[in-house]
Order: structure tokens, then C-alpha cells, then sequence
């Protein structure tokens, strides 16, 4: 053996090992197939990776799955391939001279860190597509909300309006029933016994008194319904001006006397406040929950008594009704407040508004409604609203003697026969002169021809309706004032009449007394 | 097995290879490969790494493929839309294989949102579509057998 060759069998030997070492390091495995698939070569750790031991001949496709239907010319590179023993592996195939070498790598460390990542890049992803599609949902949700919302709406005001429509329609024969009614009464009471024997008398002013109180009732729930859809419209306006409590609470006490004598019940009524002082409140909205509050207290208490106290505290009215009626249990206490609710078992009937209504128009008038009560024990209602404090102006008994009307000329406009009727008589009866027409277009006609102290005009009227027939007159330069007679409660009406320069507006049914107590106050020489 | 990202390809040849199934779901790094026999035919199934917004499938794994499986996933509709996407990329790498389409996860009725328009468009391609659940297990079988059929033919 030369030299030489010493030193290239030394250098081959070296290099051998180098390339075990190495192939040991990267954990490298192999095999090489020729064009037929069959195998020339493999290294032994290929076992390592879970695949079979192969030997010389053998043909590849059987024995590694991962080359089926591969060519032995194509080049290619499988970065991550998960092995038979589940060690993902980098698999190279590098075809050269005939033959396919097939290299096989450990690609465990780096596919350990790429899984981690792009596991949490595909969370990531769904978890932007889920919230993506909640969005979606959400979106979709809040305009179906918006749409509901809008038909709800709708539906309130549809409600609304229906409520208006109706109680406007059932103000006009209600005023003819309690208006006729009025009128048989003052004639029975003035018919003699030979008219009228005692007994028959007596008999007719029960029935009288029963249809009075019956349309009064009526009327009432009429009024509630309204009112109860004008606060949902928030047609409501609170219109604070000075007003005196002492007459205000006298009023009430008068009023609803009546109804607590009927069920012998006794009514006290006491206000606690200085003298010589008015307060700046709206007494009409006052006077209408007050009332609301003792009837009902008063139609919740069959025996015993209801106490009406207010003490007017500085600028602050507090008012507390209190009765010794059926209580109210815990229960229903929570529902009272619902519109249309009433309490089950009682026997009393209603419409359910009546403390709603008050609640929201105490709310109106900044205050604040409390309850308490206990089940067979009473009820008490707390009502505290302000109540700016303001010095009274004394009139004179000369300032405040009213004209007389008897002399005055009036002309009412009505379509209504009924109606007219009945105020034609109710007028008559009070001396004045009263003149009608059935339309706007009459009317203006007639105060063209003839001069009037005064004009009662209905709004809703043919041919010519109320306000035509007052922009008409104002054009002509009519100087008798207008006072409007209408069923229609609405403040849009009240704020369009007095646009128009009318004196005043009566809502329907109107009182006799109301008529003259106008007629004094737009008549008299002051004005 | 070729789709996007999370559409249950190793789910559905875990279910037909070895009738298991994982709600967990873990992410395909590369490929795995799994051997069946249907009906006298060796299928050697290649599922691989679902495509995303970032890395198209890579086709190198689908040299040698006789036949191909899109996968889907029925309640997210990008999945079903993207499959004419991934189509191409296999086409233009292998040639017109047979194929067989899996719209997946058909348990989830709730959130199920492929249109009859989609549908239709699948159709329009020629491919077989199937409703598959690898969780119930619901069509998983018919779906490589039908593959395995149109290979053969």
C-alpha cells in the first residue's frame, strides 16, 4: 500500500465519519430509489421515523406510503410531512442521474413553534369572524328593534288619536243628556202639584237625578280617556297663574259633598295657609287631580271617613287624602299605577286612569305622588307640588260687580239642533237675546246685517266651518268677540282660536253659568 | 383534503379513517397522511394545512393526487366562496383530478348560511357536494367512497 493511498483512505475514513456525525446531528435519514421505484440505498435510522427497514429491490410505493404516484424525476420539497411515528419531517426529494434520493430531516423543533403561531392566528381569525358575524346580529337586532319601535309608536298614536276621536264624538250628546236633563229638572222643580202630584214629582226627579249622575259619570270617563291620551301625545301644556286656594279648595269640597252624603260618608276638607296670599299654579290641573284623588278615596270607603288636608309650606303645597275605605294590598300596590288597572274584587267600576292620570300631570306640575296603604286599613295619598307664594289684590265691591246680562244680543253658530236648542233655551231663560245659525257662513252673514254683543261659534260645522268663518269676520273688521263652543279639548285648537282673537274657548259640555260668567267678563266696559 | 383553515378536514378523515371525533380544534402544520382501504381501493388521504388570509394551500403536497376533497365549512360562507379560489391553485398544479366537495359542520342547522345561489354555483363545476358532519358522522363515508369511485373510473 503507497503512501498515497494511505492518506485517501485516512481522508475517505474522515469524511465518512464527518457525514455520520452529521446526518447523526440533523438526524438525517434517506433512501434512493431508481426510475423504476425500486429501491438502491437507505440508511437505517429511516426505523426512527417510523417507517419500514428497506432493503435493496423492494419497491418503494409498498412500503412508504408518502411515495405513491410520485415520479422519480420530480424535484420537490414536502416542508412539514407527519411521519408514521409522528414526528413531523421535512422531506426533500432531489432526482440526479437515474436515480431519486429522498432525504428525510427532523422538522420537530420548527414545526412545534410555526403550529403554536398559526394556532393562534386561526383563533384569532375566527374569533374576528365570530365577531364579526355577533355585529351582524346585533345590528340586524337593533333595526328590527328600531322598526318594532317605530310600529309601537305608531300604534300609540293610532291609539291616541282613536281615544281623542271618540271621546270628541261622545261630548256632544253628552252635553244634550246633561244639558236636557238640567233643563227638565228646573222645570219640574217649578211645576205645581196640580201639574204634577208630589209622588209623581218625586219619582220623576229620581229618575232625573239618576240620568244626571249617569251622563256625569260618563262624561267623566270621557274626560279621563282624553286626557290620558293627551298626556301620551304630550298634548298636555300646564299653565301656572295666580290662583286662590281658599275658592279652589271650597270648589272641591262642594263638588264631591254630594257623593260622600249619598254613601254616608263624612268629608272634611282643611287647608292650612296664610291668609291674604294666592299661589301661581295651574288650578284647573290642581282642582282635576284633587278630585280625582277624594272620588276616589271617596268610592273606596264604604264607612267612615275622607280627609282632604293641604298646608301650604313656604313655596310648597302638600296635600294628603286620607280615608278609612278597603286598603290597598302589596301586591296590587305595584300595579294601581298602570294605566287601565283595576284593583280585582272590589266592585267598583272605572276606567283605571284616574291616579295615572293625576301621577302624570302632578309630574307635569313638578311635583311628586306618594301612596300608602294597608288592606282594610285606609289609604293615604302625598301630594306635594310648588306653589310660588303671591300677595292677593283686593277688588272692590264696585270693581267686581258684574253688568248685567239680560240686555246683551247673542248669536250662537251651531250645527248641532239639539245643541243649539238647548243653549238658545238656557240662554233665553237667563233674558238675553239670542239669535242662531246652523253655520260659519250664516254666522257671517248675520253679523253682517245685525250687531251682537257676543258670539258663540262651534268649530266643526258645514259649509263653513268655525275658525273659516272667524278669519272671515276678522277680515271684515267684526268687533263683537268670538268665544268658541267646541267638543274638541285639544290645545292645539285652544292655542288656534286664540291666535284668531277670540275671547275665550268652552269645551263641550258647556254650563249655562260658564256662557254668562264669559259673557260677563268679555262684555263688560273693563275690557 | 383541501379547504381553509378550520373547516374540519382532519376531522373528517379522522372520522372515516378511525371513527373518532374532537370538538377541540387544533391546527394541521403541512400534511398528514392516512391510509384506508374502500372497497379493494388504498386511499392514501394527504391532509393538508388549511389556507388563510396569509398562506395559500401550498400545492406541493398535492403532486401525485389522484383525486381531491374541497372542504368547507357550511356555516362560514367565505369558506364556501374561497373553494373556487383554491380549485384553481389545484388545477393549475395537478391537472383536472376528480373531486368531490364537503360542505362540513351540517349539525350546526342554527348557524347554517350557504346560499341556494352557492349551491347552485358548486353544482354549475360539476362536483358532487355533500353535507357532511364529522361530528354525527353524516355523509363522511359516502363522500370518500364516492371519490374513491370517480378515481377508479
Amino acid at each position: 500500500m503507497s503512501e498515497n493511498t494511505g492518506k485517501n483512505l485516512n481522508n475517505n475514513d474522515s469524511l465518512k465519519r464527518i457525514n455520520e456525525e452529521l446526518f447523526r446531528k440533523l438526524q438525517l435519514a434517506y433512501f434512493s430509489v431508481d426510475s423504476k421505484m425500486k429501491v438502491c440505498d437507505a440508511s437505517k435510522n429511516l426505523v426512527n421515523y417510523g417507517f419500514p427497514e428497506l432493503k435493496k429491490g423492494q419497491s418503494v410505493e409498498d412500503k412508504i406510503d408518502f411515495m405513491i404516484g410520485m415520479d422519480a424525476d420530480t424535484e420537490l420539497e414536502l416542508p412539514v410531512v407527519s411521519s408514521p411515528s409522528g414526528i413531523p419531517v421535512s422531506v426533500n426529494l432531489m432526482p440526479s442521474n437515474d436515480k431519486l434520493t429522498v432525504l428525510i430531516s427532523n422538522a420537530e423543533r420548527s414545526t412545534e413553534q410555526h403550529r403554536m403561531l398559526q394556532q393562534a392566528a386561526n383563533e384569532n381569525e375566527l374569533l374576528a369572524e365570530k365577531q364579526k358575524k355577533l355585529m351582524a346580529r346585533l345590528e340586524q337586532a337593533s333595526k328590527e328593534l328600531e322598526d318594532k319601535n317605530q310600529q309601537l309608536e305608531e300604534a300609540a298614536r293610532l291609539q291616541t288619536s282613536f281615544i281623542s276621536g271618540v271621546s270628541h264624538e261622545f261630548r256632544t250628546p253628552l252635553t244634550s243628556i246633561i244639558g236636557y236633563t238640567n233643563l227638565v229638572q228646573q222645570d219640574l222643580s217649578k211645576m205645581s202639584e196640580e201639574i204634577a202630584p208630589r209622588i209623581v214629582k218625586q219619582d220623576n226627579e229620581q229618575y232625573l237625578n239618576a240620568v244626571q249622575r249617569s251622563s256625569k259619570h260618563l262624561l267623566s270617563l270621557v274626560e279621563n280617556l282624553l286626557d290620558h291620551g293627551k298626556l301620551d301625545s304630550e298634548e298636555i301644556v300646564v299653565n301656572p297663574k295666580k290662583t286662590n286656594l281658599d275658592e279652589l279648595f271650597n270648589d272641591v269640597s262642594l263638588l264631591l259633598s254630594p257623593l260622600s252624603e249619598t254613601k254616608n260618608i263624612e268629608l272634611n276638607v282643611n287647608l292650612d295657609a296664610p291668609k291674604g296670599v294666592d299661589v301661581v299654579i295651574d288650578d284647573s290641573r290642581l282642582r282635576q287631580c284633587l278630585i280625582n284623588l277624594v272620588g276616589n278615596a271617596i268610592k273606596f270607603t264604604d264607612i267612615g271617613s275622607v280627609n282632604l288636608d293641604a298646608k301650604l309650606d313656604g313655596d310648597e303645597l302638600n296635600v294628603v287624602v286620607r280615608d278609612s275605605g278597603i286598603g290597598i294590598g302589596r301586591e296590587e300596590m305595584e300595579k294601581i299605577r298602570l294605566p287601565f288597572y283595576q284593583v280585582a274584587d272590589t266592585g267598583k267600576v272605572g276606567t283605571g286612569l284616574g291616579l295615572t292620570i293625576t301621577e302624570r300631570i302632578v309630574s307635569l306640575m313638578g311635583g311628586s305622588l306618594s301612596i300608602e296603604s294597608q288592606l282594610g286599613e285606609g289609604t293615604s295619598v302625598h301630594l306635594t307640588m310648588p306653589a310660588p307664594k303671591i300677595e292677593r289684590e283686593i277688588f272692590s265691591a264696585e270693581m267686581g260687580a258684574l253688568p248685567t246680562v239680560s240686555k246683551l244680543k247673542v248669536l250662537v253658530a251651531e250645527d248641532d239642533s239639539f245643541i243649539a236648542d238647548l243653549v238658545v233655551v238656557m240662554l233665553q231663560e237667563k233674558g238675553i237675546d239670542v239669535t242662531c245659525v246652523a253655520n260659519g257662513a250664516l254666522a257671517v252673514e248675520m253679523l253682517q246685517t245685525k250687531s251682537f254683543d257676543l258670539v258663540l261659534m262651534d268649530i266643526h260645522m258645514p259649509i263653513m266651518g268655525g275658525y273659516q268663518a272667524i278669519e272671515k269676520l276678522n277680515q271684515l273688521g267684526n268687533s263683537a268677540p268670538i268665544v268658541v263652543m267646541s267638543a274638541s279639548a285639544t290645545e292645539s285648537d285652544q292655542e288656534r282660536a286664540a291666535q284668531l282673537g277670540c275671547a275665550a274657548y268652552l269645551v263641550k259640555p258647556v254650563d249655562v253659568e260658564e256662557i254668562i260668567s264669559i259673557a260677563h267678563t268679555v262684555t263688560s266696559p273693563q275690557q | 383534503m383541501v379547504g381553509d383553515f378550520s373547516v374540519g378536514k382532519t376531522s373528517l378523515t379522522q372520522k372515516f379513517v378511525n371513527n373518532v371525533f374532537s370538538d377541540k380544534y387544533l391546527t394541521t402544520i403541512g400534511v398528514k397522511i392516512d391510509t384506508v382501504e374502500v372497497d379493494d381501493t388504498k386511499l392514501i388521504i394527504w391532509d393538508v394545512a388549511g389556507r388563510d388570509s396569509l398562506s395559500p394551500v401550498n400545492v406541493s403536497y398535492l403532486v401525485g393526487a389522484a383525486g381531491v376533497v374541497l372542504v368547507a365549512d357550511g356555516t362560514r360562507p367565505s369558506t364556501v366562496e374561497n373553494l373556487f379560489d383554491i380549485w384553481s391553485s389545484v388545477e393549475k398544479r395537478i391537472g383536472d383530478v376528480p373531486c368531490v366537495v364537503a360542505l362540513n359542520k351540517a349539525d350546526l342547522s342554527d348557524g347554517w348560511s350557504v346560499s341556494e345561489e352557492t349551491v347552485n354555483s358548486l353544482h354549475d363545476r360539476g362536483w358532487e357536494i355533500f353535507k357532511t358532519s364529522a361530528k354525527q358522522g353524516d355523509e363522511v363515508g359516502t363522500l370518500f367512497e364516492t371519490l374513491a369511485r370517480k378515481i377508479n373510473d
